[in-house]
């Protein structure tokens, strides 16, 4: 009992030494002013962030990505919350073809589907290769699989067929039901796929890089373009942009778990636990971008 | 006058027919019960009542008004589900007010207050489901669907999730209640013994059809077939060519014989007769024996059946597995299917 405790106990902590390290020695570099010879830099230096918040450029990028979130993010949930809702429970036969629909877009490489919209959109009815608007498309596409999976789960988890079943039956029509029994149920379902595709859409590169490029620069595209010039300047990049995801995830969390008045146990390990993901994928992605 | 009246009903899913011409009245104020194994059709019936499910064929009326077609919202019916179904996001007192609410009722404060007091939920008002029992969200429920003071109440295996005894205490209670209110109620159930305690009536359903109606007695005393037979009351069920031979007389026909096992007497084999004129004796070998308190219960192995025999268990009256003895069958009360 005790050996199998402590064995665990040492698998997580070089799994934490494993995630944490990468982005200690980034935060490190980061700061670091002359750093040759010695295990630790010989210097500290705030110049890097104090570069990188002059930069125009940065807080364009920085813009572009969040506008770009807001909007796909937001359609997202308009279009697929009444979608799903309403084929969950009024045409459950359906279901099977939505499922479908909304895994397509695991199968298919952001290369291969890339360079099939910029044939399909470089000129005829729809000429948007280069706007902004095919990366909102593409990225709708994207977090399609994490909406679809994250809303359809929690109208099962609260069961709510039988939740508008019962409202109905005491007078509401089906949209009251939907509001007033549904809805409020499922907020914290949806705000973790939100949570999910922003830390998704935040760090996508392939689809900005090859759609758009350096004609609406997200903060991937300018950060690819940094790496060139300094390590120390890229460093100050990452921190920024992870420090942002930070603050966004806890600031969702938080709502998450205020407004939720059935903290069911399993709902909320469930929810650290997708929010966790991003966070070590993009450990990795961080190692990788700065050797 | 019928206050509700359903009249053959029919519904399947794909080509299954799962509600096969089903007619049946009720009188106002009357407790029913719909009992028949699972997946027999009782929910479906249930929820074609309250418009959860369009029906294929046949029509619903409730107090002379044609309901079949019209929306579960406009129906004025109330109804528990067997997982109560209560709204997660609100507590026990808005849970209660939420029909109300949408009916844009008055004076709903105190109406849902009173109903708490009904159903014994004072004290409860703020909690939400998951702070209370199963008995509780089971209360709340019936609150619930009762405060819109509905013409019909369904209740869909409403006691099921709980345990014995708080089941016996809320079969008590919904009676009480439905007593009080006056209210017509359609209970469904797979436990026979439920539906014999609470009902006025019992419609016994197999495979999507009402196979007999009747009071609680009526069902227990005269099954009209094996299924009932068996389903209701755990009748020793024989086909006439056995029982001829195992009582060497051809004095009663017709295809099978039931018997109740509390009908039947055992005694030693070697012990005299029991006014062979009103008896038939049979000898047999205990098989088997299980007590359940007040009651023995013993398998009994005759030449070509074997008897189930309850007896009250009386001190130093008990039979040991493999004993010799004798049952006796009373001539009436074999009934004929
Ligand atoms: N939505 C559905 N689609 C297809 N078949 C269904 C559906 N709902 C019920 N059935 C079928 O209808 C039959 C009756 O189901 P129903 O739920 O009415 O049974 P029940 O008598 O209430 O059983 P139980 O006591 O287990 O609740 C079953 O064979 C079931 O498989
Ligand atoms: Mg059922």
């Amino acid at each position: 009992m005790k050996t199998s405790l402590s064995f665990h106990k040492v698998i997580v902590g070089l799994l934490v030494i494993y995630l944490v390290i990468p982005l200690a020695a980034t935060l490190l570099f980061s700061v670091a002013g002359k750093w040759d010879h010695t295990i630790l830099p010989e210097s500290f230096t705030m110049k890097w962030y104090i570069e990188l918040f002059h930069d125009e450029r940065f807080y364009g990028a920085l813009q572009h990505t969040l506008f770009l979130i807001f909007v796909t993010v937001g359609l997202g949930v308009v279009i697929m919350l009444p979608t799903i809702f309403i084929i969950t429970v009024y045409f459950s036969k359906w279901e099977g073809w939505l499922q479908t629909v909304a895994m397509l877009p695991y199968g298919i490489p952001p290369i291969v589907g890339a360079v099939g919209l910029i044939k399909v959109y470089s000129n005829g009815p729809l000429p948007i290769t280069g706007t902004p608007w095919i990366l909102v498309g593409a990225y709708f596409i994207t977090i399609l699989p994490f909406m679809y999976q994250g809303i359809r789960n929690s109208l099962r988890t609260v069961n709510a067929v039988q939740l508008v079943d019962a409202a109905e039956l005491l007078g509401a029509t089906k949209f009251q039901a939907f509001r007033t029994v549904v809805f409020p149920n499922i907020i914290s379902g949806i705000l973790v796929s939100t949570l999910l595709s922003v830390a998704l859409l935040f760090s996508e590169f392939a689809f900005a890089n090859l759609l758009v490029g350096g004609r609406f620069e997200t903060i991937q595209i300018y950060l690819a373009d940094k790496l060139n010039s300094s390590g120390h300047l890229t460093s100050a990049i990452v921190i920024t942009y992870y420090s942002i995801i930070l603050l966004v995830t806890g600031t969702v969390l938080k709502l998450t778990f205020k407004k939720d008045k059935v903290p069911s146990p399993s709902s909320k390990k469930r929810s650290v636990f997708f929010i966790n993901k991003p966070f070590r994928q993009k450990n990795t992605a961080l190692e990788g971008e700065n050797s | 006058m019928s206050y509700v009246t359903i009249d053959q009903v029919t519904k399947g899913y794909h080509h299954q027919v799962v509600l096969e011409n089903i007619s049946l009245t009720l009188k106002k104020g009357e407790f029913a019960t719909l009992l028949g194994q699972s997946g027999c059709g009782k929910s479906t019936l249930l929820r074609s009542i309250a418009g959860l499910e369009d029906v294929d064929s046949g029509s619903i009326f409730i107090d002379g008004k044609d309901i079949t077609h019209i929306s579960p919202r406009q129906r004025e019916v109330g109804m528990v589900f067997q997982s109560y179904a209560l709204f997660p996001n609100m507590n026990v007192f808005d849970n209660i007010a939420y029909g109300l609410k949408m009916k844009k009722a008055k004076n709903i404060k105190t109406r849902v207050t009173k109903m708490i007091e009904l159903v014994d939920l004072v004290g409860k008002e703020q909690s939400y489901p998951h702070q209370l029992s199963g008995g509780q969200q089971q209360r709340v429920a019936l609150a619930r669907a009762l405060v819109m003071e509905p013409k019909v109440l369904l209740l869909d295996e409403p006691l099921s999730a709980l345990d014995a005894k708080i089941r016996k205490n809320l079969q008590k209670e919904l009676r009480r209640i439905q007593k009080e209110l006056e209210i017509t109620t359609i209970f469904v159930t797979h436990d026979q013994e439920e539906a014999m305690t609470m009902s006025d009536r019992i419609f016994v359903m197999n495979k999507g059809k009402i196979v007999q109606s009747g009071s609680p007695v009526e069902i227990y005393t005269s099954p009209v077939n094996t299924f009932v037979a068996k389903f209701i009351g755990n009748y020793n069920v024989l086909s006439m060519e056995v029982f001829h031979k195992l009582v060497h007389s051809t004095e009663l026909n017709g295809k099978e014989i039931a018997i109740r096992p509390e009908v039947l007497q055992i005694v030693s084999a070697n012990e005299g007769h029991l006014g062979l004129h009103d008896n038939w004796g049979i000898k047999g070998l205990v098989k088997d024996v299980s007590m359940t308190g007040n009651v023995l219960r013993y398998e009994v192995e005759t030449e070509g059946a074997a008897f189930l025999v309850d007896n009250l268990h009386h001190k130093g009256k008990m039979f040991e597995q493999g004993a010799q003895v004798q049952i006796f069958v009373p001539k009436k009360e074999c009934i004929i299917l």
